[in-house]
């Protein structure tokens, strides 16, 4: 059986302030297995990791603890210059290509893929007027179909936001309080308390319509 | 046989990817709509159609040549024209010099004064023409400078329609037009339509959905979605927005 897309194997990440004694600031956890082509949405109040979390994914923070696979490949053991091959991180309309660079690339192994198996959008900027978001959800879906795993991370400020997650996301990854909880779809996502609590009461409201009208 | 086609072409600026895969393939006489958001790499795929960018992968392929990588004057001379985002016109000349100086055989000729004497003639006529295809041929005698905005941008296609192209590239046709000169705009492309191979870089969406025989959306350096304005406005969301206007 070919290796799940992305498994993030027990990794915890850590920022530490003071040079000798360190205390925590921050801490985020998660251990969870993403074994099948889809389209995964990612939500989560400011703050609580997403970031730390798709820069791990991604290659391009590792984690202090733990091992993040890409198809069976530790992807922070891959060339730098490479990770991209493996997974492929967007931020708005960017890929971010910052690496820290612990290791010298030539100590690294190469890629064992030549294109991207992860595609990672983080907040990419949809917008109702122009149309593109309709052809940004259709390529999400093609990357699907073609076998690949697409996380979308999204700040749902406006209604049609849920919209497009409800629409779009065959699962959730709901980021909060150090952790990571796998959610199965989007009327579970809305509700979870934690999550209404972050979309406040306007916008929960928007969740439950969805909710009802998909009944 | 496509006339132009552009596989896998991969561009990096340093640590930046600009385009990540880029596969198109334009027939002859087709018009070929290119759109996408600021910053998705449209102007950067251009530069690598005219050879101003070398890819670092991929190819781009003129009626079946390869030209990847040759500078930009070994593929004008190969039949691939282009317009600017920002026009680039000699202002202190006449329209009919700037056409004139686009004529391929114009500068072959150098500083050659004996041809010069002969041949000028002959050269006139055929920039009266370009002017005349993009309806400028009563303004042949005016410097570029002091024509109108709407002038400029029909002088610049009539500078590239002078070396006549096999394919003519335009990026950003209509930025700075009224609607006055986006109308005369479109009905000189819609004459040009079907006699050359034209592609376009347009945010003016009902320029493109209505010219375009075909539209290719680029976002994140890639190809995000292709199809004929009618394909492309199957989808929900493009109904919902302003692009579903232009059924």
């Amino acid at each position: 059986m070919a290796a799940p897309l992305l498994v993030l194997d027990d990794i915890r990440k850590v920022y530490t302030k003071g040079r000798i004694i360190r205390h925590p600031t921050f801490t985020l956890q998660a251990n969870l297995s993403l074994d099948e082509p889809g389209i995964v949405g990612v939500v989560g109040p400011n703050g609580a990791g997403k970031t730390t979390l798709f820069e791990m994914m991604t290659g391009s923070n590792a984690p202090t603890s733990g091992r993040v696979l890409v198809a069976g490949t530790d992807i922070h053991g891959v060339k730098y210059r490479e990770r991209d091959r493996l997974a492929i991180h967007y931020h708005q309309s960017y890929q971010v290509r910052r690496f820290r660079k612990r290791v010298p690339s030539a100590l690294l192994a190469p890629s064992p893929t030549r294109t991207p198996l992860v595609h990672l959008f983080d907040e990419p900027q949809f917008n109702l007027q122009d149309g593109y978001i309709g052809f940004m959800l259709d390529f999400f879906r093609k990357l699907r179909d073609e076998g690949k795993l697409v996380i979308l991370c999204m700040h749902p400020t406006a209604s049609w936001h849920l919209d497009v997650l409800a629409e779009i996301a065959g699962q959730f990854l709901f980021v909060a309080g150090g952790g990571v909880s796998r959610i199965a779809d989007f009327r579970e996502l809305s509700a979870e308390p934690r999550f209404r609590a972050y979309l406040g009461p306007e916008m929960t409201r928007a969740a439950d319509a969805i909710c009802h009208s998909s009944t | 046989m496509s006339m132009i086609e552009a596989a896998g072409v991969h561009v990096r600026f340093g640590d930046r990817v600009v385009l990540e895969s880029v596969d198109l393939a334009v027939a002859e006489g087709e018009f070929h709509g290119v759109m996408g958001p600021n910053g998705a790499g449209k102007t950067t795929f251009f530069n690598v159609l005219t050879g101003r960018v070398k890819p670092s992968r991929g190819k781009v392929l003129l009626g079946g040549e390869d030209v990847t990588g040759l500078p930009p004057h070994r593929i004008a001379a190969k039949g691939i024209a282009r317009s600017f985002q920002i026009m680039t016109l000699f202002d202190e000349f006449s329209a009919r010099d700037n056409v004139m100086m686009g004529l391929p055989e114009f500068r072959a000729r150098g500083l050659d004064v004996a041809r010069a004497a002969a041949g000028d003639s002959q050269f006139a006529t055929k920039a009266s023409e370009a002017l005349a295809a993009v309806g400028l041929v009563d303004r042949g005698d005016i410097r570029a400078r002091d024509l109108s905005y709407g002038d400029r941008r029909a002088l610049e296609i009539a500078v590239a329609l002078a070396q006549a192209p096999r394919v003519l590239c335009l990026d950003e046709p209509t930025s700075g037009l009224g609607s006055d000169g986006v109308q005369r705009l479109a009905a000189l492309v819609a004459r040009l339509k079907g006699k050359l191979t034209i592609v376009a870089i347009e945010h003016d969406m009902e320029f493109l959905f209505s010219l375009a025989d075909r539209i290719s959306v680029i976002h994140w350096g890639q190809v995000v979605a292709r199809g004929t304005p009618h394909e492309l406005q199957q989808n929900d969301w493009v109904r919902r927005s302003n692009l579903g206007k232009f059924a």
